[in-house]
């Protein structure tokens, strides 16, 4: 915010002594992309780009979350009821709309344990959504199979 | 804000375009629940619709270093995200039964 001093580019104040020349001189060995994120990233934060690029994985869960929850819902809302099955569509729109807070919740621990992680100098990792997903959305495609199945 | 994120020399892989970007979607995919909301139940649209003004405004923010305020922020959308949840959820047991779309 307001109280980070910003550090014009290629005036960055090396924190070791192996940090790159100045990128802006002309015939420097690194190219400027290398270089360029310390005159972004507050001392003693991780590079700026592995902060945003954790960010933007965030939000990407964020929007599968929300399509979680508007598919199950269209399903209990707006698709015709099963045949013979009263609870039909309540049985595959719900798991659907519960995961979806699910995703949401993980997702931000997830993305807070990887920022910890960065800050640390550790690997990123392993994530468990993409394995929470793929079993609840084929659990939930096997019972729509087997509901369209018995209700016909 | 200034608006000298946009040269490449300040933000590098458009780091920070991209992830401004990301939260525009994420604000859109809000606003539209929002929209499909408001034929269900007019108040829980108007709360959702709302969220997705939140959303956007929390996304002006992006692409300002120090993770302390970063952190209080991303808790606040998947919170949002909690709360349409459970909204559809009890619009899905309490509400209205309908007879679904025959198209």
């Amino acid at each position: 915010m307001g109280n980070v001093p910003r550090i014009p580019a290629g005036r960055e104040t090396p924190t070791d002594g192996s940090s790159p020349t100045n990128p802006a001189v002309p015939g420097s060995p690194v190219p400027p992309a290398a270089v360029a994120p310390a005159a972004v990233s507050p001392p003693g934060e991780p590079d700026a780009r592995f902060t945003f690029a954790n960010e933007r994985t965030f939000l990407a869960w964020i929007r599968t979350a929300l399509a979680l929850v508007a598919a199950g819902l269209a399903i209990v809302q707006l698709l015709p009821p099963f045949h013979g099955i009263r609870w039909g569509r309540h049985a595959i729109g719900i798991p659907l709309i519960l995961l979806g807070a699910i995703v949401a919740v993980v997702s931000y621990l997830e993305w807070d344990a990887n920022q910890r992680a960065l800050r640390r100098g550790d690997p990123p990792r392993h994530s468990r959504l993409p394995q929470l997903l793929a079993v609840i959305v084929g659990l939930v495609a096997l019972a729509a199979a087997v509901l369209a199945l018995i209700s016909s | 804000m200034s608006r000298a994120g946009d040269s490449r020399a300040d933000d590098p892989g458009l780091a920070r375009a991209r992830t401004r970007l990301a939260w525009t979607r994420t604000a859109l995919s809000f606003a539209a629940i929002g929209a499909v909301l408001l034929k269900l139940d007019l108040a829980a649209g108007f709360v959702v619709l709302a969220l997705s003004v939140l959303v956007w405004a929390v996304g002006r923010l992006a692409g300002v270093p120090g993770t302390s305020a970063r952190r209080g922020r991303l808790l606040v959308i998947a919170l949002a995200v909690t709360a349409v949840s459970a909204v559809a959820l009890a619009l899905a047991l309490f509400g209205p039964q309908t007879a679904g779309l025959h198209l």
